[in-house]
């Protein structure tokens, strides 16, 4: 208490800025040594937990050292249990008495869209988190895959027609449920070749003007699908778009309508793969090029690193996953419109990218989850909420754990480690 | 080569009026641009949400145009137009300025004090964006936020009571605090202030019936003075609303390259553009310089709002930011980012742009040009016209 600040007893003739910046300097040594005295409490604090609670975590650790030592055998192990868990969690309800909430919760139809949004997070995790690169025009994918499939199906035509006052007897709706297999593959491949149209002349561009132009790209392809009425139906959008089929001699499962279950377990196959193609990418050459372009892109082409072509792979990849997935999107809701592609949706899932944890597979996974049962099954879908929560999270993430809910090593290493590239930071 | 003849055609028959239009419309994109441009100057960081700072002008306009006598139907005439315009002006101009500050203190701040990386402050930025939009829509007053207005109405005093003595409270405490030099007591002090803050805000909402404030719906605004050609110019009718567009615009901008070049500040603001930590060796206080920053970037936008709402009678609509937002950040971009006459070099071409674009494609394909020069920019000139400088 030694720097205590002199009050009233200092001499009157000192000037009031004199006195008021003592004040302040004693303030300053205070507020320091508080502050000292509070982290050392919590410090002593943490070690007193971690001192009480050392079985419990050696054994925990003792646990995954084995199971890290014998990969080989409990990597698949624990694969499998858990996509059987997760495939028979839609079943769940018929067993057992759940409260409506959490019946809600794991009912095929909110499971089919955690997937959904799932395989899209997949998809936009490689071209933010892996590759660094911000797009905010993801949902173009999206659309590109969606309208391939409403057009390629002839649902577009017939639903013009309908519209155009053709009665229903008149046209032939449109049935081509074991073509929507071949339809799933023409779609990956037009998004691709949109993902590469998009990038090859775009991605020279730094990280903040890359996501201006993306997101313009994304409003570019809306309007056109909005305005060119003889393609794509305008405005009005498309309907009666089939479901798919699969139909080998004896064999026939069809998918039904839009609360079918077997839509989610179609939708998990995918996920599992496309869980299994992007862990083997990320451990590639391929994938640690996209990690020395995120750190430095001059460092990383100075080591020999397409930059470019990397990204557009990046780029291609991500455009890939969300075309099939807007195959399967258009087939589950039977019907799209443009207004379903606006803006939000790829603020949406960009959200359920950054909240689970950029550049982490688990993270995109549980972020999609979290994003669609928690509005889907405790706010009863109002929209408003969930976009207001969005914001919300988005910030608050940033702010307090900007390497997201589940995050990936990698990028943890770099947050925690770094000085962060902003010129501002100690200001 | 028929579609480029007869565009061509098109554009001579109504060149001038097109010009009229692309003037007004790029005044007013060049205003909100400097706002993008400023920011990015001295952070380096494109402010998604500076459109929501924008939009929130629409909406104090929504309410201070009634508030000063003026209703749907009877638009004030003469000095009695002229001086409610100006107070509406100065409103828009406050409450924009105010959600840009919160926007710097909450959503950039903190990322700023933990050495956040660039991608960070981007989806901040998109988060608060959409934060702000969606907190609109959901006081509607009957569905969302405040369902319970009944119970929440006669709330509305006590609230201001309360916070108006936890105020005086923290005042107290806080000079205590600074005299005795206790942290505790200036935390103490802090907490209670904000406390009250909160009261206040909460009391003061109930109070105007803000609740329904918006709702998910767009809202006409009354007119504020009756539309009048004021001299014809080239055989084009030049109505009061967009002299007054032009007029406002060219003062603000004097104000600002003035405020910019000549003031203590402005050489701050320059100076951080320039290089930051030099800057904040030489004294220059960078915190202060960012909130500056933000406070002129709003305040330009607060005006640009009440302008474009005039110009084009939109109604107040939690989205309506976007495409005005959009465009002038292009707009900042074709002009070089960072640099201020830039900025209003480039908000003017993209009005003419666009103005001359319509008699061509037509409206509804009007918001695809704005992308479309927004990419062969980037392609060809990625610093803009004038190329990115800093502050100046």
């Amino acid at each position: 208490m030694s720097e205590r600040a002199p009050t009233g007893t200092h001499s009157s003739e000192a000037s009031f800025t004199e006195r008021r910046r003592s004040w302040q300097r004693a303030y300053r040594a205070q507020l320091q040594r508080t502050r000292m005295k509070r982290a050392a409490g919590s410090r002593a604090l943490r070690q007193r937990i971690a001192q009480e609670a050392a079985p419990v975590t050696t054994a925990w650790a003792n646990g995954r050292a084995w199971v890290n030592d014998h990969s080989k055998l409990t990597y698949p192990v624990i694969g499998v249990v858990v996509i059987a868990i997760a495939a028979l969690l839609p079943l769940l309800g018929d067993f057992v008495d759940l409260p409506t909430e959490l019946e809600q919760a794991t009912s095929g139809s909110v499971l089919a869209r955690v997937m959904l949004f799932a395989l899209f997070a997949l998809g936009l995790n490689v071209v933010v988190g892996f590759a660094g690169l911000l797009d905010l025009g993801y949902v173009a994918f999206w659309l590109m895959g969606s309208y391939t499939a409403a057009i390629l199906t002839g649902a577009q035509s017939y639903s013009r027609q309908i519209q155009g006052g053709a009665s229903f007897g008149d046209v032939q709706e449109p049935e081509f449920q074991m073509w929507m297999w071949l339809i799933l593959f023409i779609a990956l491949g037009v998004a691709v070749l949109t993902g590469i149209a998009l990038g090859s002349p775009t991605l020279r561009l730094r990280g903040d003007y890359l996501a201006i132009v993306t997101l313009g790209f994304g409003e570019i392809l809306r309007i056109t699908a909005n305005n060119l009425t003889g393609v794509t139906g305008g405005p009005r959008g498309v309907t009666s778009i089939p479901h798919p089929a699969i139909q080998v001699g004896d064999v026939e499962i069809i998918w039904g309508t839009l609360l079918d279950t077997k839509y989610y377990w179609l939708l998990l196959g995918l996920v599992v793969l496309w869980i299994i193609a992007i862990r083997m990418l990320d451990q590639s050459r391929i994938g640690r090029a996209w990690v020395a372009i995120r750190e430095d892109e001059v460092a990383a082409a100075s080591m020999g690193v397409p930059v470019v072509r990397m990204k557009l792979a990046a780029f291609a990849i991500g455009a890939c996953t969300a075309g099939v997935g807007g195959v399967i999107y258009a087939e589950q809701v039977n019907f799209i419109n443009p207004p379903t592609f606006s803006l939000i949706q790829s603020i949406l899932i960009l959200a359920m990218v950054v909240l689970g944890g950029m550049g982490s597979i688990t993270g995109s996974i549980v972020g999609a989850a979290a994003l669609v049962i928690i509005p889907d099954a405790l706010l009863r879908g109002q929209d408003e909420y969930r976009f207001f929560l969005f914001g919300l999270v988005l910030v608050v993430v940033m702010i307090f754990r900007p390497q997201g809910l589940v995050p990936s090593k990698r990028r943890k290493a770099e947050l925690v480690g770094g000085e962060g590239d902003s010129p501002l930071a100690e200001a | 080569m028929d579609f480029v003849t007869n565009c061509a055609a098109d554009v001579a028959d109504q060149f001038w009026a097109q010009t009229r239009n692309g003037l007004t419309l790029g005044s007013i994109y060049a205003m909100i641009a400097l706002g993008y441009t400023m920011v990015y100057g001295v952070l380096q960081l494109i402010n998604f949400a500076h459109s929501e700072v924008f939009m929130v002008s629409t909406v104090a306009a929504l309410y201070a145009i009634p508030f000063f006598g003026v209703t749907e139907g009877d638009p004030a005439t003469g000095l009695s137009a002229v001086l409610i315009f100006i107070a509406v002006l100065v409103c828009c101009m406050l409450a924009s300025g105010l959600v840009a500050l919160l926007l710097e203190r909450l959503a950039y701040r903190p990322l700023r004090k933990r050495g956040a990386p660039r991608l960070s402050f981007l989806i901040s930025a998109i988060g608060a964006s959409l934060f702000i939009q969606y907190l609109f829509v959901l006081m509607d007053g009957e569905h969302y936020l405040f369902p319970i207005r009944g119970i929440a109405d006669p709330l509305g005093m006590p609230l201001m009571i309360i916070g108006l003595a936890l105020a005086v409270v923290a005042g107290g405490l806080l000079l205590a605090g600074v005299r005795r030099g206790e942290a505790g007591w200036v935390d103490a002090g802090t907490l209670t202030g904000f406390g009250g803050l909160a009261a206040l805000i909460a009391g003061l909402v109930f109070v105007v019936k803000l609740p329904d404030i918006l709702g998910p719906t767009p809202q006409s605004v009354p007119e504020l003075f009756a539309t009048s050609t004021v001299f014809t110019l080239l055989g084009t009718p030049i109505s009061n609303k967009r002299l007054l567009v032009v007029v406002v615009t060219v003062i603000m901008l004097v104000i600002l390259d003035n405020f910019v070049r000549k003031t203590r500040m402005g050489r701050g603001i320059r100076a951080v553009a320039q290089d930051p930590q030099a800057a904040s060796l030489m004294g220059v206080n960078i915190n202060r310089v960012i909130v500056v920053t933000f406070l002129v970037g709003g305040l330009m936008a607060g005006a640009a709002g009440l302008l474009y709402q005039t110009v084009l009678s939109a109604p107040a609509f939690w989205f309506i930011g976007f495409r005005p937002g959009i465009k002038a950040f292009v707009a900042a971009v074709l002009g070089g980012i960072g640099n201020i006459r830039g900025a209003i070099l480039g908000g003017l071409l993209l009005g003419l742009v666009e103005a001359y674009a319509v008699p061509c494609i037509g409206t509804q394909w009007i918001d695809v040009t704005a992308f479309v020069v927004l990419v062969i920019v980037l392609l060809f000139r990625p610093t803009g016209i004038l190329g990115e400088q800093a502050g100046g």
